[in-house]
């Protein structure tokens, strides 16, 4: 048969969708083996954008991606793709690519008020690595890098090790920090070990669905339609949301429930004491496998040390204590559901329809949260007073009965959390106050006892203060852009970057705010112009081949990295008694020390070839001579598969069996991934007749943390009379840098719009599509009314997305962090809302 | 050459009606799958945004739960009218 390209173009298409849907069309066959014919060349790789993970089929004909199509053989989208994941191609052929490096330059050389002008790889080398050494004078608290949960897993590995180890500065932060900081201390909290038990399989497995603080119909699209696909096909399948404003997640939700900003806090502890009051509470359950603590109270909002918040403050940090269950049980009993309800403002039959859910002990109950619950002041508790309510019930660690945390960024666990780019981490959850955990970390990697330093660095909000502070004046922003995304741009953030002691470094495939608040901007190299690999929310381990060039002279991060370890000279960056425990390393270079170190570059370059035997480039191996992200991984590995680890249940299979797989869900023990961690017959780290054991903790409990409502930082007054909450939209991803640049996305949402209450608007006497300023006490913006959008907040409140770089949300809003955390809570301040 | 494919998840008691709205769209195509909800429609369009519009304005439709992207071919015109086998 034959037919023009058009038609078999389209016929491919519908077959594609066909067979996803599972629906029969006469007369159209599968797609794959057509397109192979069309000489166009595909292969997996896990999508660049938010923490689902899904897996994308990517087509490349002559050197260019021309097609893409949902995985079908991938366990988590199943041939789906979201309308993000499905322009991915796009993103890499903007129009404004960066593809060299350019300096901020007057009369020919470096100024910080000059203009950007290309430079060679060398001169902006040369150039950045001359402020470094003058950083590293005064001490190396003065470097500084703010890294990424997009970071590939060994982007972040390889800066973890070049930051901690070489530079000897722990202010490494990855963006993460404003997305998941908050989850991951609540795991540590409770479970002593990081991310979700359970995994997206709950999502066929559970009888009801809890929303707090989610949008997973915008957000989370796949997800989203795996959960729609349950709750239409499962008798007495229940979802439950609740929202500051309401949103797409409502179309589908049974009981739908908008609640007063922070009083989410009051509405999770009246759950808890309705099941203590209703006796029906797991006894055997909390008996065998969990402790009651408490945590100290009033602790403040992360704000600068002199704001008055912070000195009205009459507790500190989250140091816990152990409390009886009784004792527990009395400090949740002021949360009636009177009481609950009047705080929130939710009606009491939806409230106790909820609690009742949970409380039944037929049901399976899996609850989802984002970055309602953890951008959050007191985001640590309020991750931890759901967890209260599953370990009560029992209802954890088994298929539908799932507390699960989802991730904004594609790689926040695998990268951010999993390889240890926090300021106060070591890869594999060991952290840097900890002596036999550095000891282990300077052990793997061949380093003098003594090289890391042992007080966490500065995490991401604070960078920010320091850097306005002359503090930290070496800085190095990869792979985000935090300019835009980090809270207070007017009063931290800009005169940070600008600030004339500083010098900032922005690495990216585009001009952002970040890079052009910087004073070099280095072309980068990303997603599949390079091999790569991810780790999903739900501990999924994904990789990726590189597919095509990077355009121009763009780098990987990777290569970045690396080469810049190049420019110092070990005895530059480690003091003599330091060296002087290992004089092997004397004359060499910290590349030389950390990355010629007999692991990282044990492996010689090989063909990368798939299983038909396609051929792919690695740009980083041939340009350094040995497998670099195979090296990597390797000695990562170290960390957590090793049989001398400190922390188990981190293990990874070896480096060739995630190329070969549609990722894996670690612990991987011999060979085999988990699904349900902490449960007998799911998870082989649990001893044999357990049943349950949360070996996070030394005595495989798990800790029921109470935790009262606290007002948040900055509540509506006389002046400013509005809540702001600010978030995403399905179109674009994050700071839109990507995003913003494909034509059909920028085209479908333009301009980040004020989502307001109609009769909020006539109060103030403004009309739908004009232009108001939204006004705080940090700075204002401008832009227009939007009162019948898909987002509808109640009376009191708006809603702002953040992706718009036109206008920056971020003047707006406060600084106020989770003092426990240090994740800003971008969901609550104190707005006015005027007539432009 | 910009041609998409994409699963419009309908509630199944209004999957007829999502189906004829679609089809008064210019450039959409509805290929089956209305009888269980999950309706097959391509779209073909030269210009980026209006493609964008098109599919954006699927979820919008009375009775769409989810659009879902499987399938985007788009490639300069110069090879679109040869014959394949």
């Amino acid at each position: 048969m034959s037919m023009d390209r058009r038609s078999f173009i389209k016929t491919n298409a519908v077959a594609a969708a066909a067979a996803t849907a599972g629906v029969t069309i006469p007369g159209v066959a599968m797609a794959k083996d057509g397109m192979d014919k069309d000489n166009i060349r595909w292969d997996k790789a896990a999508c660049r954008f938010c923490g689902t993970g899904c897996s994308v089929l990517v087509g490349t004909k002559e050197g260019r991606v021309v097609a893409t199509q949902g995985d079908p053989d991938a366990p988590v989208n199943k041939g789906l793709n979201c309308i993000k994941g499905y322009f991915l191609s796009k993103i890499m052929y903007g129009k404004d690519r960066l593809t060299q490096p350019l300096l901020r330059k007057k009369n020919g050389k470096y100024d910080k008020e000059g203009e950007f002008t290309p430079v060679s790889w060398d001169e902006a080398f040369d150039t950045m690595a001359e402020k470094w050494k003058d950083a590293l004078k005064k001490d190396p608290t003065h470097v500084g890098m703010f890294g990424s949960g997009q970071w590939t897993l060994w982007e972040g590995y390889a800066s973890s090790k070049l930051m901690k180890a070489g530079f000897r500065s722990n202010n490494l932060d990855p963006n993460a920090r404003h997305c998941m900081a908050s989850a991951v201390g609540a795991f540590m909290r409770g479970f002593g070990i990081d991310e979700p038990m359970g995994c997206y399989d709950d999502l066929e497995h559970a009888d009801v669905f809890v929303l707090w603080g989610a949008n997973m119909a915008e957000m989370h699209p796949i997800l989203w339609s795996r959960l729609t696909d349950t709750r239409l096909t499962k008798k007495d399948c229940e979802v439950h949301v609740l929202s500051t404003y309401e949103h797409r997640s409502f179309e589908l939700a049974d009981n739908g429930m908008v609640f007063e900003p922070q009083t989410d806090l009051a509405i999770a502890n009246y759950i808890a004491n309705y099941i203590i009051q209703n006796k029906a509470y797991n006894k055997e359950f909390v008996d065998a496998h969990c402790n009651f603590k408490k945590t100290p109270l009033d602790i403040g909002y992360g704000l600068r040390p002199e704001h008055p918040l912070e000195k009205a403050k009459t507790g500190k940090g989250g140091k816990l204590s152990g409390i009886t269950f009784e004792e527990y049980a009395k400090s949740v009993e002021p949360y009636t559901l009177a009481h609950a309800s009047k705080l929130s403002g939710v009606p009491k039959k939806k409230l106790e329809r909820l609690a009742k859910v949970y409380a039944d002990p037929s049901k399976k109950v899996s609850s989802y949260w984002t970055m309602g619950m953890n951008q959050h002041t007191r985001g640590v508790w309020m991750n931890g007073l759901v967890y209260n309510i599953h370990l009560l019930m029992g209802k954890i660690s088994e298929p539908g009965n799932s507390p699960f945390s989802l991730t904004g960024q594609p790689s926040a666990c695998g990268t951010a959390r999993e390889v240890g780019t926090f300021a106060h981490r070591l890869p594999a959850d060991l952290v840097v106050k900890k002596k036999p955990h550095r000891d282990f970390a300077e052990q793997v990697w061949k380093l003098p006892e003594g090289t890391i330093p042992a007080k966490p660095g500065y995490h991401a909000v604070k960078q920010n203060r320091m850097l306005k502070d002359g503090k930290l004046n070496a800085y190095w922003v990869m792979c985000n852009n935090n300019a835009q995304a980090a809270a207070n741009f007017n009063e931290e953030t800009y005169p940070g970057y600008r600030n004339p002691a500083n010098f900032i470094t922005v690495s990216d495939p585009y001009p952002t705010v970040s890079a052009m608040a910087a004073d070099l901007i280095l072309p980068t190299a990303m997603w599949i112009e390079k091999e790569g690999a991810y780790g999903n929310a739900e501990r999924r381990t994904q990789f990726w081949r590189q597919q095509v060039q990077a355009p121009g002279e763009s780098k990987s991060d990777m290569w970045q990295l690396m080469e810049f370890a190049k420019r110092f000279q070990i005895e530059e960056v480690w003091p003599a008694e330091l060296l002087a425990k290992k004089p092997e390393y004397a004359g060499q270079s910290l590349y030389q020390v950390l990355y010629e170190n007999g692991q990282v570059n044990a492996y010689p370059v090989e063909e990368v070839k798939d299983s038909e035997g396609n051929v792919y480039d690695n740009d980083e191996s041939k340009h350094f001579g040995y497998y670099v992200q195979k090296g990597m991984f390797e000695e990562y590995r170290m960390f957590n598969s090793a049989d001398n680890i400190i922390k188990k249940g981190h293990e990874m299979a070896p480096f060739q069996k995630y190329h070969e797989a549609r990722g894996m869900r670690w612990p991987v023990i011999d060979g085999k991934e988990t699904l349900w961690r902490f449960r007998e017959g799911y998870d082989p780290h649990v001893k044999k007749g357990a049943g349950v054991q949360f070996y996070g903790k030394p005595d495989g409990k798990a800790n029921i943390i109470t935790a009262p409502y606290e007002p948040a930082a900055e509540s509506p007054d006389k002046e400013f009379d509005m809540w702001l909450s600010t978030g995403r939209v399905l179109e674009h991803w994050h700071s839109g840098s990507m995003t913003r640049r494909v034509p059909e996305l920028y085209k479908a949402v333009p301009d980040a719009v004020i989502y307001m209450h109609p009769k909020d608007a006539k109060k103030r006497k403004l009309r739908r599509g004009k232009f108001a300023k939204v006004i705080s006490r940090r700075g204002e913006i401008m832009a227009r009314v939007e009162t019948k959008g898909r987002n509808k907040p109640p009376e009191g409140l708006i809603f702002v997305p953040w992706f718009d770089a036109g206008r920056l949300i971020n003047k707006v809003t406060l600084d106020a962090t989770d003092p426990l955390s240090k994740e800003t809570d971008y969901k609550k301040c104190a707005v006015k809302v005027v007539k432009a | 050459m910009n041609i998409c494919s994409v699963i419009v998840h309908a509630k199944p008691e209004r999957a007829a009606k999502v189906q004829s709205t679609i089809e008064e769209i210019e450039g959409a195509e509805v290929h089956g799958g209305a009888d269980q909800g999950k309706l097959i429609v391509t779209v073909e369009n030269e210009d980026d945004s209006v493609m964008a519009d098109t599919i954006t304005s699927f979820t919008r439709i009375e009775g769409v739960i989810n659009t879902s992207m499987i399938y985007h071919h788009y490639e300069e015109l110069k090879a679109e009218t040869g014959a394949v086998e």
